[in-house]
This record gives structure tokens, C-alpha cells and sequence, in this order.
């Protein structure tokens, strides 16, 4: 199978500029989250999938399509949810996700139906028949939500889809977002400022700085790895009890006066880090185990970028 | 109320054909523009010379009614080309006025909310979007420009005798031909327009002055020059010098004061000028995202 998204040497141009860097790269992962900073190039990387911008170099595939050779066929593969506002004002919510799928190539009535299906799916049953115009802010959100799922797409791209929402409307949007995610085949590509949204949503992570890709990584893995992450002050015969640990199969780094950082493996317990200090004589003053976050990784990917070249 | 399962479920089903899709716009378009009342009263106005055309037709056929209302023209009534050419330039006008008010409805919809991303990140290409919305103008103007000249025709044919229509059937290339120009012209120029100002109202003013204002401008270049070559920014009468030659009329018209002597090739490309640039201002504000320079 395809993977979902490939990126080979991806380059593009926006009014002399050069927004996106020689993106080289591949995501399989079925929920991808798109983090970095303002003018990172998100928004362009998702227009790019989608055709509306043409890359000056490279190119992008999605699910094995060319985004510039076969621009239809993959944006009939896909449900976008754009960041701003968009919509028909004058036009019942349920008509316009009709319109829309309808566009997308459905028949009149399975667009209908499918129209009012994904209303109720989203949340705005009671309130399908009103006037786009007249929607809160929330609403549209979901709104747009509809639209994007109503044909049924392999890819859904969720460009900052909680903007503006207050807390438990943004809950509900990521509850609907990962039920989504797991009622089908379906891939995501969500493009968020917010660390958690992407933490709570997404399984693989693609970040850029300044056009340039700073990290991938599968958040899965990162999850399981980090699951013992130690941060230890000792005193004591510290390269001893470093030795000792790793005897163990850990991994130590060692940070001078008797700090240290261990990674445990799935077997070994903080018990037997206790029983190894004792028998070494050596006293752990401070212990604190902390899983290591969304935040800490794309921190680190910003620090170590700098001089990145975009590949990975 | 149905009930519908809350959960999403993918669709396996049949998909409508690809090239026809940007009939779905025109149907979204008719639907919406039907629903105004201002629209359909305008819509109806614009048909009304018809029925004067066509009572007319009737009257100069009928020499029993002629006599029964005791009407004496001299020369007699007469169904000629001249009457054809007034019909359409009548109609044409009309048509004009009617798509001033259609046209910004069509595209400020979708322009003034953002909606345009969502239409193109569909399988569903640009020149499909403006195909979509041009055929609406061109449906709708047609119905009031070349479909009633067509059927008066065919009701002169009908009541006519002595060989009428085979005589008069070259009239039928002028009244399609020269319609169908100026509904390409007027819209594309029209959604030119709507997409570069997305208000609605101020995109019917806009279009009321990209017609009138370089018409005055014409006027008063060729009046202080003394010259004709302004009359290439009077696009009605561009379009009423090709009607002229089209309804074999240069015997009678040219020459009386208020028709421009510019040559027809000039008309000709100043008009297909007009169009490439609205397809260029198109081209550009059809965008499903800004470009920000610099």
C-alpha cells in the first residue's frame, strides 16, 4: 500500500520566494500531525497536496498520486477543512454540504442523504436547516467538518480545525476527529499550533522550520520509548552504577555531578535501579520519571534544525 | 424526522460523470437565483418586447385584423431584417440589465466567505468553476436574446407565404451568431468584475460603469479629436456594428449620425481584447489562496 504521504526533494515558490525547501521524506503513519511555528510552511504544504500551489522543484505524492500529474484524481480522494472562514452564507447548512458533495461527484440523492447524515454526525442535526450566514463561530467549524467528511474521503487534511473554539467544542471536534480516525480507513493530516490537539489526534508527526523539515516521528514510538524516562541526581560511584544500568540494557548519559538520564527498557522495573544503587553504594538523592512530550520533541527538533538541511 | 446513525462511514457508491459536473454549479445557481423576486420580475420584464414583437408579426400577417383595427402603415408592415436587428439590439439590452443583477449573486457568494478553496479542493478545476458560472448567464441570456428571435422567426416563417423563410433563413446566423457574442462578452466581463470587487452591490454598479463610463470617455475623446476611435471603448456600439453587418444593414445605417465608423476587424479584436483580459483578471482573483509578494 502507498504510503500516504511522500515527499521527494519538494520545493516550492510564492512570489519569489522560496517557502518550502527541498522536503525530502515519507509518512505512512494514518494520522500525520503537521506542527511548526508561524510561516513554517504548513498552509503551503497542505496547498500543495491540494494543487493550488505548483511546486517549482520536486514533488509531493499522496496515497501514490502525483499532486501536479494527477491533481484530480487525488483531490477526489480528499476532504479539506481550510483554516478560515468557508462558506455560503445564504445557504442552509445542510444544502451547502449537499452542494459540496455533490462537487465531489455524488449523486443528488446519496448527497443529500450523506448531507444529512454527516450533520447529524458532527453534532448540528437540530440546526441543519438554518442559514450558514447565521452560524456561531463553533458551528461553522463544524460545518466545515461536514463538508469534508460528506463524500466519504481516504484523506481527511484538517487545517487548524480547533481555531477559535472554546474548550469543550474543542474537545468534542478532537473526539469526532480520532472517532473518525477509527470508524475507517481513513488518513488524517492535521496542521495545528497546539501541541496537544496533534498529541491527542495524531500518531506521526512532520515538523517544519522555515521551510524546512526539522523532525519526523512516529509519536507511537516516541509514546513507548520514553515511557521510562528517568532523571536521576546520585551520589556516589556514578560511572559504576552507569555501567551497572546499562548491564541492565538501559541507556545512560551521564551529566556531571551526579547527574544522569536513563531510558528503561520494557524489563526493567525502578525497583531494580534501586536494588543496582544499593549494591553499588551509591545514594539517589533526586528521582523524577517523566514521559517525554509532544512539547519536548518539537522543541528539540527546533534547536537541533538549525543548520538542517531538510532531510532526514 | 429520519434517523441517521451517528457515526462516519466511508462512500463505496457510483460517482456522476466528471465532465458534466459543473452543471451541479449551474443547478446550485438557477435554484438560488429563482428564489429572488427581484430576479423573476426582471426576468419577466425582459420578455415583455417579445410579446409586442410577436403581436406585431401577427398584425402584419393578418390583413383582417389590419382592417378590422383600421391600421394603415405605409409600405405596409414589414418583417425584414431591420425588424430582426431591432428585436435582438432591444432584447440585447435588456439582457444586459438583467445580467448586471445575476452575475455578482453568482460569484460574491462564494468569493466574500472563502468558499472558493473548498470548491477547488475537489476534483473540480478552475475553467470548470467558470465554465459553471458562465453557462447560468449564458442559459438565462439566451432565453432572452437569440430564443425569442428564433421563435418569432419561426412565427413570421409560419404565417408568412410566398417563399419567406427560405429567403430570410440567413437571418437565423445573425440572431444566434451575434447574440451568442455579446453573452459571451458581457459575461465573462461580468465575472470579471464580480470576482475582482466580491460585493454584490457594488460589483452591479461596477459593472453598469465598466460599460458606461468608458462609453463617455469614447465620446469625449472623439468629439475633442474628431476622430472615431474612441468609439473602440462604446462596447454597445461595437457590438451593434457587428449586428449592423451581420443583419446586412451597412445600406441603411452606416453613416447616420450615432453609428461609429470604426472598421469592423477593429471591433472585432477590441472585443476579443476585452475578453482575454477578463479571462486574465479571472485567471487571477479565481484563487483558491492569496499569494502574498514580497
Amino acid at each position: 500500500m502507498a504510503p500516504t504521504i511522500e515527499l521527494d526533494g519538494l520545493e516550492v515558490q510564492l512570489g519569489g520566494r522560496t517557502i518550502l525547501r527541498s522536503l525530502t521524506g515519507v509518512l505512512d503513519g494514518r494520522a500525520i500531525g503537521l506542527l511548526g511555528p508561524n510561516g513554517a510552511g504548513k498552509s503551503t504544504l497542505i496547498n500543495t497536496i491540494l494543487g493550488f500551489h505548483t511546486p517549482s522543484k520536486g514533488s509531493v505524492r499522496v496515497l501514490g498520486l502525483d499532486s501536479r500529474r494527477d491533481g484530480k484524481a487525488l483531490r477526489a480522494l480528499v476532504g479539506y477543512m481550510p483554516e478560515t472562514d468557508a462558506f455560503i452564507a445564504k445557504m442552509s447548512g445542510v444544502r451547502f454540504v449537499q452542494y459540496m458533495a455533490e462537487l465531489s461527484g455524488l449523486p443528488t440523492d446519496q448527497a443529500m442523504e450523506r448531507a444529512h447524515e454527516a450533520f447529524v454526525y458532527v453534532g448540528l442535526g437540530e440546526a441543519r436547516y438554518r442559514m450558514v450566514g447565521t452560524y456561531s463561530l463553533g458551528m461553522k467549524q463544524l460545518t466545515k467538518l461536514a463538508q469534508a467528511i460528506a463524500h466519504g474521503p481516504r484523506l481527511l487534511i484538517l487545517d487548524e480545525p480547533t481555531n477559535g473554539l472554546d474548550p469543550p467544542a474543542r474537545k468534542r471536534l478532537l473526539e469526532l476527529i480520532c472517532e473518525i480516525r477509527e470508524a475507517s480507513d481513513i488518513c488524517l493530516l492535521l496542521s495545528s499550533h497546539l501541541l496537544r490537539d496533534v498529541e491527542e489526534t495524531c500518531d506521526q508527526v512532520l515538523i517544519l522550520r522555515d521551510g524546512r523539515i526539522a523532525s519526523i516521528c512516529n509519536l507511537a514510538e516516541e509514546r513507548r520509548t520514553k515511557r521510562k524516562f528517568l532523571e536521576m541526581e546520585t551520589c556516589g560511584a556514578e560511572p559504576v552504577f552507569a555501567s551497572a544500568l546499562q548491564g541492565l540494557g538501559c541507556e545512560c548519559a551521564l551529566f556531571g555531578n551526579g547527574r544522569m538520564k536513563v531510558v528503561l527498557p520494557d524489563a526493567v522495573e525502578i525497583r531494580d535501579v534501586y536494588k543496582v544503587a544499593a549494591e553499588r553504594g551509591v545514594q539517589i538523592r533526586r528521582m523524577n520519571q517523566r514521559r517525554d512530550s509532544l512539547e519536548d520533541i518539537f522543541l528539540n527538533a527546533m534547536e537541533q534544525s538549525g543548520g538542517s538541511n531538510g532531510r532526514i | 424526522m429520519a434517523v441517521y446513525k451517528r457515526r462516519y462511514r466511508p462512500y463505496h457508491g457510483p460517482l456522476t460523470p466528471e465532465r458534466s459536473r459543473f452543471l451541479v454549479l449551474t443547478r446550485y445557481a438557477f435554484a438560488g437565483l429563482f428564489r429572488s423576486r427581484v430576479f423573476v420580475l426582471l426576468f419577466v420584464l425582459a420578455l415583455v418586447p417579445t410579446l409586442f414583437f410577436a403581436a406585431y408579426i401577427f398584425l402584419a400577417n393578418n390583413s383582417a385584423v389590419q382592417q378590422f383595427l383600421q391600421f394603415h402603415v405605409a409600405g405596409g408592415f414589414a418583417v425584414e431584417n431591420k425588424f430582426f436587428f431591432t428585436l435582438t439590439m432591444i432584447q440585447t439590452q435588456l439582457a444586459f440589465l438583467l445580467n448586471c443583477w445575476v452575475c455578482p449573486t453568482l460569484v460574491a457568494g462564494d468569493l466574500v466567505n472563502g468558499a472558493l478553496p473548498l470548491f477547488l479542493s475537489r476534483p473540480f478545476s478552475r475553467p470548470e468553476y467558470v465554465l459553471g458560472k458562465c453557462a447560468v448567464i449564458a442559459l438565462l441570456l439566451s432565453v432572452v436574446t437569440w430564443v425569442p428571435g428564433l421563435i418569432l422567426f419561426s412565427l413570421q416563417a409560419g404565417l408568412a407565404e410566398g417563399g419567406w423563410t427560405w429567403s430570410h433563413l440567413w437571418m437565423v446566423v445573425p440572431i444566434v451568431c451575434c447574440s451568442a457574442v455579446w453573452i459571451l462578452m458581457l459575461s465573462l466581463i461580468s465575472l470579471a468584475v464580480s470576482a475582482w470587487v466580491k460585493l454584490r452591490i457594488v460589483a452591479t454598479g461596477v459593472i453598469f460603469c465598466a460599460f458606461l463610463v468608458p462609453a463617455g470617455l469614447g465620446a469625449i475623446f472623439n468629439t475633442i479629436l474628431g476622430t472615431y476611435w474612441g468609439s473602440l471603448l462604446n462596447f454597445s456600439e461595437l457590438f451593434r456594428l457587428i449586428l449592423v453587418k451581420g443583419f446586412r444593414l451597412e445600406s441603411e445605417l452606416v453613416g447616420r449620425a450615432g453609428l461609429p465608423q470604426v472598421p469592423l476587424f477593429a471591433a472585432w479584436i477590441m472585443m476579443i481584447l476585452l475578453c482575454v483580459l477578463s479571462l486574465y483578471i479571472l485567471d487571477a482573483r479565481l484563487q483558491a489562496r492569496e499569494v502574498v509578494r514580497g
